[in-house]
């Protein structure tokens, strides 16, 4: 590394001054890159690392040795040119900016609510709960004057498929002499259908078809009497059998639920 | 026996009126030679003058090759000149007893000499000397490499310089303004590098900025303006006012860069942090509200004896929780931008809560301000510009830079009308203008580990509650 021959005489005040200030900016932790003791060695080996390298690693000489790098690559178009003034363009790049966080906020809250929605209505009845909870009949299984039970929701469902006297019959019923008044025009949508829950409003026994004084139902557990509309006639019961919600999705369908 | 003065009618009243003072101070004269060369100069009656060359040259007109070559240049001036050696120079300023000085900045340098009234003709005649035929010599240009490369490490030394030097290094990356005035050590350096300076640079860089119409012959004190511009006239026609091929130097605005850059050394006793967003240029119009802004946040250190009942609000927070060893609010403007922050020394375990009431004095200033804030403020910054003006060499310096920031200078009257103009929704919206939501420059040296994320900082910046 002898390739380099310089004077020290000349230049020996200032080498003092560099040679002061290279250690004195050796960076904590950076090893102590110079145990020789010759002055020339050590100026040679400075000069030669200086034509090679423009600044020892891990040292510096001074503060205004530190380049800042060139983040062009980063930068947005419009400040790309260092020389025009950065004001100009400051608002729109600031709208750009907080358009994207609004849209991004709401993009998030908006995902935010899924999480949250799917995990809360987990909590709710579960697909084979809800599956229960309709049932489709075919009508024309039901003939005349005959009356199917279904366990519908876990309890049983009526649907009597009845007669023109029947329902002739209980459409000329007296309301007031009702424990619990209702037209038969209220509890069926058409009259040749009536469809019931299976459940004495007394205390919950099931009552049997085709049975009792008014042509309707009977409950054997305290002897309530029903009508052929489900309407309580006599018994301790106080109202009449509950009139689920139905539909007819056709002449031969109904629908329960 | 203080009776007579106890009695005296005119006790506790001054016997001019402060506006009465300052519609009677002395007119600032000038002068424009035919090269272009402005002569300008106030007579204040003192019995000693400062005298000066103030030039449109510095380091904002070097690039990245010869950055540092105005300040070694400044170096190199007082070493000889063609009539006089080096001894011989010093002889004649040291038998005048005067002082011989310089500076040079990021658009401005100046070499001046402060003297007795009389010895105005030659003091002239070497400033003139110094700056048109300095000698620049080899042997004097190898030693001084030393000189710089001893300062360049002094000044290491001097946070303050280094994190005010880094603050304009990041704000105006990749940009003229972002160098450094002393230029990297591989400028000064004698290691033939390529990037060293030599004889030639400083030629060329005298030849391309030392030019008439960037000049201005600046003096205060007890001179006579007439004699001031028959010296000119004899010394100083014969500065040049014309460019090779016509090439004139134009300075084209420099971007300012939202950017933040921390030098951390866990080693250090005490962190040195700066925040500044892009502030306005020294002829704008905003410049004096953004001044009584400074002064509303004001300054502070160890030293004030005022403790919980200083007048700024964020030093009072700073003596109570013991914030910061000191801060103060700056505004360095040039000639079509500026900086406008806050810095302050603290030590370790407060920088987050002194850069946090920092930026809520900031907040305060765009949003709340209220008017004996604002009326506090214009008081302190009046008195200020009153109170530098203490002697020749501030008032010689004020003209030069006048001269050359607004081709006038600017006389007290002015600037008081302009404070006057500032109430508090004015402040309130000129704050806001060049403040509220913009992108800072932050700056830390020493054990900044709790130095705010810049990212939070940037959300300081804007207040949700607004």
């Amino acid at each position: 590394m002898m390739s380099t021959v310089t004077r020290p005489g000349v230049i020996l005040p200032y080498y003092r001054a560099t040679r002061n200030t290279f250690k004195s900016l050796v960076f904590p932790g950076a090893m102590e890159l110079f145990t020789v003791a010759g002055k020339a060695e050590l100026l040679i080996y400075q000069c030669c690392l200086s034509f090679l390298f423009p600044a020892p690693a891990g040292t510096r000489l001074a503060h205004t040795d530190i380049k800042i790098p060139d983040f062009s690559d980063y930068r947005r178009p419009e400040v790309l040119d260092p020389r025009k003034s950065s004001q100009d363009s400051s608002d729109t790049r600031k709208a750009f900016s907080y358009m994207l966080t609004g849209a991004t906020a709401v993009v998030g809250v908006y995902a935010a609510k899924t999480v949250v929605t799917q995990f809360v209505t987990s909590m709710s009845a579960s697909a084979d709960v809800l599956a229960l909870s309709k049932i489709e009949i075919k009508l024309s299984d039901i003939p005349e004057g005959k009356n199917m039970t279904f366990k519908w929701r876990g309890k049983p469902l009526f649907v009597r498929h009845r007669t023109e006297k029947e329902i002739s019959t209980e459409e000329a019923v007296n309301i007031g002499e009702l424990r619990d008044p209702q037209h038969d025009k209220e509890r069926v949508i058409n009259p040749k259908w009536v469809v019931v829950i299976g459940v004495c409003t007394h205390l919950g026994c099931v009552p049997i078809a085709n049975a009792g004084d008014f042509g309707g139902y009977y409950c054997p557990c305290h002897g309530s009497h029903y009508d052929a509309s489900g309407r309580i006639r006599r018994g301790p019961a106080p109202l009449n059998l509950e009139v689920p919600y139905y539909e007819f999705l056709d002449d031969n369908t109904l629908v329960v639920g | 026996h203080s009776f007579p003065v106890l009695l005296s009618l005119r006790r506790g009243q001054a016997s001019v009126s402060y506006a009465q003072s300052l519609l009677g101070a002395p007119e600032t004269q000038l002068t424009a030679l035919d090269n272009g060369l402005r002569v300008a100069s106030e007579d204040t009656g003192h019995a000693t003058c400062t005298v000066g060359l103030w030039i449109g040259a510095g380091s904002r007109y070097e690039n990245e090759r010869n950055n540092g070559t105005g300040f070694f240049l400044e170096h190199m001036a007082f070493k000889g000149t063609k009539k006089h050696t080096q001894t011989a120079l010093e002889q004649q300023v040291e038998s005048m007893g005067a002082h011989l000085s310089a500076y040079t900045s990021r658009e401005h340098t100046a070499y001046y000499m402060k003297t007795l009234a009389k010895d105005l003709p030659k003091a002239v005649e070497l400033l003139s000397e110094v700056v048109q035929s300095c000698s620049l010599n080899e042997a004097e240009i190898e030693q001084q490499r030393g000189v710089v490369l001893r300062e360049l490490e002094e000044v290491e030394s001097n946070l303050q310089e280094v994190c005010l030097d880094l603050l304009h290094a990041t704000a105006y990356q990749g940009t003229p303004l972002g160098q450094s005035v002393m230029g990297p050590s591989s400028t000064a350096s004698v290691i033939k590098s390529g990037l060293n300076l030599t004889r030639q640079d400083l030629v060329e860089y005298i030849n391309i900025h030392y030019k008439a119409p960037r000049m201005v012959l600046a003096a205060a004190g007890g001179v006579n303006h007439e004699e001031l511009v028959g010296l000119a006239k004899s010394h100083m026609s014969g500065v040049s006012f014309e460019y090779e091929g016509d090439v004139v130097p134009v300075l084209s605005p420099c971007r300012f860069t939202g950017s933040d850059i921390r030098m951390r050394d866990d080693a250090l006793p005490l962190a040195h942090v700066a925040i500044a967003v892009e502030g306005a240029s020294a002829s704008s119009p905003d410049i004096v509200p953004l001044m009584v802004a400074n002064a509303v946040i004001g300054s502070y250190d160890l030293t004030y004896g005022g403790g919980k009942h200083l007048s700024s609000r964020l030093a009072r927070i700073a003596v109570e929780d013991k914030l910061c060893h000191s801060f103060q609010a700056f505004s360095s403007s040039y000639s079509d931008t500026g900086l406008l922050g806050i810095y302050f020394v603290s030590d370790k375990h407060h920088i987050d809560d002194m850069m946090h009431w920092s930026q809520n004095a900031w907040m305060n200033l765009c949003t709340t301000v209220t008017e004996s804030d604002v009326a506090r403020g214009r008081n302190a910054l009046k008195a200020s510009l009153v109170g530098q003006l203490n002697g020749t060499t501030p008032i010689c310096d004020e003209i030069g830079r006048h001269v050359l920031n607004y081709g006038r200078r600017v006389p007290l009257a002015e600037w008081n009308a302009r404070i006057d103009a500032v109430t508090p929704s004015v402040l309130r919206d000129v704050c806001s203008k060049y403040i509220y939501d913009k992108c800072p420059a932050v700056v830390g040296v020493g054990p900044i580990e709790q130095l705010t994320d810049y990212n939070r900082i940037r959300s300081a910046m804007y207040w949700l509650r607004f």
